[in-house]
């Protein structure tokens, strides 16, 4: 139990939870309260199921990308194509299922799911064969994928705006049972994948395998390691989470078009970074990008919430992440010492 | 410096002022390792000193230490003189003292003229002066090689031509002391007589010159003084002319066998393993030819850059082979790379533990089950708990505590580490295990266990093939000993006809 407890404490997501909880209670006690216009109860203007959900929900498709993000920066690469594997896998997806037809609900759904994954794993294994067989630094691979993949979105679209069917917006935007306009489903999806990328990422072979190659290219090699394979596959995750976000984007939003994304790869990498991801490589978590995310834009909601001046949220945002690895790494400094004073 | 470190030490003589160098009790420590203890000797103004002993003597230790690269951590050091302390090569080189190193110590993607001044870049207002610093690393190269351009990027010259530049370097900022640390290991015989010339003319500028090799030939013909270090301790120095490449031979080894171990009995040799036959590398070995049995522990000797490690690194894939073929168990081998010798029962020891060996910023579990993940798992889930429990019988095994299982490999003793690495090799039960330098860095315990541990792997009936840069442990350890000179195999001998003597003979080319 007590050893449970130390794990906990000085486990790396502890303090990010720390942040977000010290976080939320300002912004909670900050934020003021209006009467409901129904009821007439006071109600907090940010400690509501509304206000949390929705920032849940703009949270959930970066978190997803970012747990893909992620699993590159462990390995020592980058993903900058996320936001263009986004759009792309959006409106083929939605240029598809025009094409199709109409068909039953749950058969659209299916059609889109499939599409929109599938083309986010081929993005994600084409930077994957680049980086691999080009022997070129994954930086350049993905910036010059990011502007191609665009590129064919906005070709393939015209540049206009394709409409999903709506039988995949009522999937996302399901009440489940809460009612009141609340949308659960990009946040659940948010949750569930977390998990599944912290499984895959601490329980199983490739996840391992993983942590080996950004802390060691050659020590893997020495062990054996299929080193190409493993490159290859966390660029096909990366591609996998943007196209399932994208799935969920456009669903959510009832469209989508070749401009969509534009810009998210920064706050995908940002949320990684401070999660805990080393760009150096060797280290990172799935729980640490979705906080990461979670932090990020409710930084960016504290600034609504508390009436600030919107014009400055992007220097409020770079400075929280400058901030945020800088503790980071004064932490993993500490422990280290600490565990380096234990050991001998 | 650590004034606290000072044993009683006499005020600097007179006569001090005819010696270029001295050192006084000085001693040097790496973890795990005294690489120098209590070396006290002295440099004639205007010789060649030749600094000679086996691998790991502390020959080059001694040099990085006058040339400003590593402090001492006790003792004193005097140059011409006077008491010196240097914190950096820049210190040294303002004393007059450079360095040629072993590894060549340059920025590959400047031009020689900006790697020469690149202490002192000329400049007017912030922009560098280009002619100047062009005319200036002329002048520096007048004397040693008026030929080389000084426009052409270091990354394209020759080994040689670098080493020239170095030595320009040194020469050309005002140095007076020059050490060359095993210049010649990179050379051709051609290059090598250039070297030879120049050196001759530093000295008869009166440039006082220390030569680090283990290379007889080049000590009796360059240097006027010769000392030998044994096991990071001074053992004699003496002029070249009052002894001979025997005595030196002999000094250098000087060790009783019996402080080593004895290890398994060699007669339960089985069946052949592996063989490898004509194996080529152009540049690095060729023509290899060898066969491993069951049981049986060969040793590979060899000079630093005699192709030992690269030949290890061939049968476990990870050096292309441009002819020449593997044989495991009579059936011959494609080894691509580590994975396809894992799958044919090879495992390797590396050289370069921290690079090599181990993830650094893994737990010493994580480490360990590295190679053999499949093991403990099915449609890629692992079971912790089988890992954890195998794991943790190799661990008991080697005298590991177990409790180091969870802590990041970086902050375990260079023992502890290599034992890591064994445990990794253990896991994976290979049936011929590669073992490159498999005690180097470790302290003396852990080191008799990984010779028990060898041993016993051997009875066991594992094929083993030992790289060592100490003669007395390839003798112990090994029934036979393949001796490899410059990429070819110059000798096999068995444990009965091998003598360190012998084999130094071998390695070294003498006759």
């Amino acid at each position: 139990m007590r050893a449970f407890a130390r794990r906990i404490v000085s486990s790396q997501e502890t303090g990010l939870v720390l942040v977000l909880v010290l976080l939320t209670i300002t912004l909670a006690a900050l934020a003021g309260s209006h009467p409901d216009r129904e009821t007439g109860a006071t109600i907090n203007n940010f400690w509501n199921s509304h206000t949390l959900i929705q920032t849940a929900t703009d949270a959930s498709f970066f978190a997803i990308m970012a747990i893909g993000a992620t699993v590159v920066i462990i390995s020592g690469g980058i993903d900058l194509s996320v936001g263009s594997i986004y759009a792309l896998a959006g409106v083929t997806m939605a240029l598809v299922l025009r094409s199709l037809g109409p068909m039953s609900d749950a058969s659209t759904t299916l059609a889109g799911l499939a599409v929109a994954v599938g083309v986010g794993l081929l993005c994600g294994l084409l930077n994957g064969v680049l980086v691999v067989g080009l022997r070129v630094h994954p930086f350049i691979v993905t910036l010059g994928t990011m502007w191609m993949l665009r590129g064919v979105a906005f070709v393939a679209t015209k540049a206009e705006s394709i409409l999903v069917p709506s039988a995949l917006t009522a999937v996302t935007k399901a009440p489940l049972g809460l009612g009141g306009g609340l949308y659960p489903v990009p946040m659940i999806s948010m949750v569930v994948l977390t998990v599944i990328g912290a499984v895959y990422l601490s329980r199983t072979v490739m996840g391992r395998h993983i942590f080996a190659f950004g802390g060691s290219i050659e020590a893997s090699r020495f062990s054996g390691l299929a080193l190409n394979r493993i490159q290859i596959g966390v660029y096909a995750v990366s591609g996998l989470t943007a196209g399932f976000a994208a799935f969920l984007g456009a669903s959510f939003y009832g469209s989508s078009s070749s401009g969509d994304a534009q810009g998210y790869e920064l706050y995908v990498i940002a949320s990684a970074v401070v999660g805990g991801a080393s760009l150096i490589g060797g280290k990172g978590s799935a729980l640490g990008a979705t906080l990461g995310a979670l932090l990020i834009v409710l930084i960016r909601q504290s600034i609504r919430t508390l009436h600030l001046d919107q014009n400055y949220e992007w220097i409020v945002i770079g400075c929280a992440i400058i901030v945020a690895v800088v503790i980071d790494q004064w932490s993993t400094r500490l422990t280290a010492r600490r565990l380096s004073r234990a050991t001998t | 410096m650590e004034h606290t470190a000072h044993r009683e030490a006499p005020e600097p003589r007179d006569d001090m002022t005819e010696s270029a160098v001295r050192f006084e009790g000085i001693s040097k420590f790496f973890p795990g390792v005294q690489a120098l203890s209590d070396v006290t000797l002295e440099v004639a103004s205007g010789s060649c000193h030749a600094l000679c002993g086996e691998n790991g003597a502390g020959k080059s230790t001694l040099g990085k230490i006058l040339s400003g690269i590593y402090m001492p951590d006790g003792g004193r050091l005097f140059v011409h003189g006077r008491e010196v302390h240097f914190d950096s090569p820049r210190d040294a080189l303002a004393a007059g003292v450079g360095m040629v190193h072993q590894e060549l110590a340059f920025c590959d993607n400047l031009s020689v003229a900006e790697n020469l001044c690149l202490g002192a870049l000329p400049s007017r207002r912030g922009l560098v002066v280009r002619d100047e610093m062009e005319r200036r690393a002329r002048t520096m190269l007048a004397e040693i090689d008026p030929a080389l351009d000084v426009r052409r990027r270091v990354g394209e010259l020759t080994i040689a031509q670098q080493q020239l530049v170095q030595i320009a370097a040194a020469v050309g900022s005002g140095a007076r002391i020059i050490v060359f640390d095993e210049p010649t290991s990179s050379l051709s015989h051609h290059e090598a007589e250039r070297l030879f010339e120049l050196i001759g003319r530093l000295k008869q500028r009166g440039v006082t010159c220390i030569y680090v090799s283990h290379r007889m030939p080049e000590v009796f013909s360059l240097c006027d003084t010769v000392t030998v270090l044994r096991d990071g301790r001074h053992v004699d120095t003496r002029p070249t002319a009052q002894i001979t490449e025997a005595d030196i031979v002999r000094m250098m080894i000087g060790r009783p066998l019996a402080e080593y171990f004895p290890t398994h009995d060699s007669s339960a040799r089985g069946e052949e393993v592996l063989r490898a036959e004509r194996l080529t590398s152009a540049g690095r070995f060729e023509d290899v030819s060898f066969a491993l049995r069951a049981g049986e522990v060969v040793g590979l000797a060899g000079l630093q850059g005699a192709g030992r490690s690269e030949v290890a690194g061939a049968l476990f894939g990870l050096e292309h082979l441009e002819s020449g073929s593997i044989y495991v168990r009579g059936v011959r081998a494609r080894i691509d790379d580590a994975g396809d010798a894992i799958r044919y029962g090879i495992g390797l020891v590396p050289e370069d533990r921290k690079r090599q060996g181990l993830v650094l910023s893994e737990t010493a579990l994580h480490n360990t089950s590295l190679p053999t993940l499949r093991r403990f798992s099915r449609l890629s889930w692992i079971f912790r708990a089988e890992e954890r429990r195998a794991t943790t019988v190799l661990f008991d095994r080697l005298r590991v505590r177990t409790s180091s299982l969870d802590a990041p490999v970086a902050g375990l003793s260079g023992g502890n580490q290599q034992k890591v690495v064994l445990a990794k090799w253990l896991a994976a039960r290979p049936s011929v295990l590669i073992l490159d330098e498999p005690t180097r860095g470790v302290d003396v315990g852990a080191k008799a266990e990984i010779h028990a541990l060898i041993g016993e792997l051997a009875k066991n009936g594992t094929a083993i093939l030992v790289i060592s840069s100490e003669l007395p442990e390839l003798l112990t350890l090994s029934d036979g000993i393949l001796v490899l000179r410059e990429g070819r195999l110059v000798g096999e001998l068995s444990r009965a006809e091998a003598s360190q003597e012998g084999l130094l003979r071998l390695m070294a080319g003498l006759t």
